[in-house]
């Protein structure tokens, strides 16, 4: 071998020695296998070697140190199980390998995890731009975080609208364009949400299984839709009566869906019947749609619409 | 895994790793051109050589050109026929796991997919490399009508006719157009088409189309690498565009997160000053009316009572 080895070819030559033999290797013996890949003197050859070993795990490749007994008693000797670094063969057929293909051209998460997992698995990414495609972007570099804090059970320290919070994060959940966390709050002692986008700062993770998540915890309803959002309050009237106009109609029965239709009119316009136990959420969804719709009863829910016009009318923002 | 960033030098790690998912992808397949792996793998054509070459010189003592890593380039192809060491690829990071099952759960909410086809039965199979049975993963993605009639268009080339509402205008228009990407972003669908009426790329909302027409037709289908020019609803920094100063109080931060705004200033009561470009009073008079207090014009002066025209007009349906 080339006394001027760079590191990186003495990282690979490591790691195929250790895979290779099957007894632990001290570093004495790495380095008369290595010849002169690492440098000749005991000080600097000990911290070029724990650099490689840094890195080598990093890159998730466990190298263990075992204690040596008998003549070699106390000396550190180091090995490397292919098994314990190497991907079991998940069974994927040609057709499966190809749908996740397909799936990972077409939704975007990131610029780099889910292409790494595509050519371990021996897939290929796409080099086209496809003629669908999904957008799902979660920040790179907060991905493997938040991964490790819900698959390996870590709490996850972060700030949040200027609070420190320890979370207990359940799941992770994409919907509307923005990633959620859901998770067991300590600072409110309380199950919370939080946006990743709001998240201040970086994340920091506990050990592994650092908390237990409850058995009947279920992800798909841990964050309400707008619908259920228009349901979920204290107001006076569960559902109210909504004509729209029926330049607008369409549109509201294709969210609210065929059951929401109360009556339709000659003139094209549909009265829906709407929930509105959330009236600020209610007020959000009839107010965009401006002139074209109207509440019309219960009572009490249109005397609320007509004072909030009057209050608004009323307004003077000149100053 | 670090592969494709591209920021200076490449360190020791990255190209180890790299190497470490690039091998066992080429042993799979014994023969690659170099331009397209080096392509697949977002590296240059030198990069690539580079890496291959210092692998070549890689294995376990005695480093014999039968201990040494079996890899070489010959007229354009890369060649790796016999497999010594790093055959198989390295395990997954919880990372790589987390954002190919996301990736997958996207995918099998888009139209076409089946609840037993092959990338479900791929999913479970991913899904053994988590800890948990539990989901800790789940991906919302909207449910719009019409989407797989513009999936279908665009592989077609078929030409459509559609009643498509701008809620920015107030009014709706009568469109031929030729779909050429259906693309999802922050939660809302939209297809990006060739416009007959404008003679140009638009992209449109798909929730806001109320009418398709199959015309039947035909133009050559798209194949990809297709651009599309943001037009439409998402002109917001247009030069020709009226700009406003509104004043957000806290309860309504979600006119701050909804709508891109060209600066915004935080004040010490949690409120913020943001300046956005409207395309139209009548957009701007809906968001007012929408958010109510919450949300004051601070600029132009002439606009500061547009909410409370806004709300005028909509009260005369109430009284």
């Amino acid at each position: 071998m080339a006394s001027k080895t760079s590191q990186a070819e003495r990282m690979i030559n490591l790691l195929a020695l250790l895979v290779q033999r099957s007894q632990p290797l001290t570093l004495r013996q790495i380095r008369n296998e290595l010849g002169a890949q690492y440098p000749s003197g005991n000080v600097a050859a000990r911290a070029a070697f724990e650099r490689d070993k840094k890195e080598l795990r990093e890159m998730g490749i466990p190298i263990e140190m075992v204690t040596l007994g008998g003549d070699s008693a106390g000396e550190g000797a180091y090995k490397v199980d292919r098994r314990s670094f190497e991907l079991s063969d998940l069974g994927l057929t040609d057709a499966e390998l190809k749908a996740l293909q397909l799936a990972a051209a077409t939704v975007r998460i990131g610029a780099n995890h889910g292409e790494a997992a595509l050519w371990k698995l021996g897939g290929e990414r796409a080099l086209n731009k496809p003629l669908t495609s999904v957008n799902i972007e979660l920040d790179d570099e907060m991905m493997p975080v938040l991964a490790a804090g819900i698959v390996e059970r870590r709490i996850l320290h972060f700030v949040y609208n200027g609070e420190n919070r320890s979370v207990h994060p359940y799941g992770l959940l994409s919907r509307g364009g923005f990633w959620y966390i859901i998770g067991f709050d300590d600072l409110r002692n309380d199950r919370r949400v939080f946006r990743v986008d709001r998240i201040e700062g970086v994340i920091t993770k506990d050990e592994p299984k650092s908390f237990k998540r409850p058995a009947d915890f279920d992800l798909s309803k841990a964050v309400p839709t707008e619908q259920e959002l228009l349901r979920d309050g204290d107001g006076v009237s569960k559902t109210a009566i909504v004509l729209v106009d029926a330049s607008l109609a369409p549109r509201v029965r294709a969210e609210f869906g065929q059951v929401s239709v109360a009556k339709e009119r000659a003139d094209g316009s549909i009265e829906f019947e709407i929930p509105c136990a959330n009236m600020a959420a209610f007020r959000v969804w009839l107010f965009a749609m401006v002139e074209r719709a109207e509440v019309l009863s219960p009572p009490e829910i249109r005397s609320q619409v007509r004072a909030w016009l009057q209050d608004m009318a009323a307004r003077n923002d000149q100053s | 895994m670090i592969l494709g960033r591209r920021r200076g030098p490449r360190g020791a790690a990255e190209r180890v790793s790299g190497l470490l998912v690039m091998l066992p992808w080429l042993m799979e397949r014994k023969r690659v051109k170099l331009a397209d792996m080096a392509k697949q793998f977002k590296l240059s054509e030198a990069e690539l050589i580079d890496d291959l070459m210092m692998a070549a010189v890689c294995g376990v003592p005695p480093y014999s050109p039968d201990a040494l890593i079996d890899v070489f380039i010959d007229e354009g192809e890369v060649i790796a026929e016999v497999p010594l060491l790093f055959s198989r690829p390295l395990q997954m990071t919880t990372a790589e796991v987390f954002a190919l099952t996301s990736m997958g759960i996207a995918a099998q909410q888009l139209p076409g997919a089946t609840a037993k086809g092959n990338l479900a039965t791929a999913l479970v199979k991913l899904r053994r490399l988590l800890p948990s049975a539990q989901d800790v993963v789940s991906v919302d993605i909207a449910q719009v009508p019409l989407v797989g009639d513009f999936l279908h268009a665009v592989e077609t080339g078929e030409q459509i006719l559609i009643t498509y509402f701008s809620p920015v205008r107030a009014d709706r228009s009568e469109r031929t157009i030729t779909p050429r990407q259906v693309f999802e972003d922050g939660g809302h669908w939209y297809v990006a088409a060739d416009d007959q009426l404008s003679g140009e790329r638009r992209v449109f909302r798909i929730d806001r189309v109320e009418k398709l027409q199959n015309l039947g037709t035909f133009v050559t289908p798209a194949t990809g690498e297709q651009g599309g020019e943001i037009g439409d609803d998402a002109e917001w920094f247009n030069d020709s565009m009226q700009q406003v100063t509104l004043l957000v109080a806290p309860r309504a931060r979600w006119v701050v997160e909804s709508y891109p705004y060209i600066s915004r200033t935080k004040n010490s009561d949690g409120s913020a000053q943001i300046t956005m470009a409207v395309s139209s009073e009548h957009w701007l008079g809906r968001l007012l009316l929408r958010a109510g207090k919450d949300v004051r014009v601070v600029e132009p002066v002439e606009m500061r009572d547009l909410g409370a025209r806004t709300a005028a007009a909509v009260l005369k349906r109430y009284v």
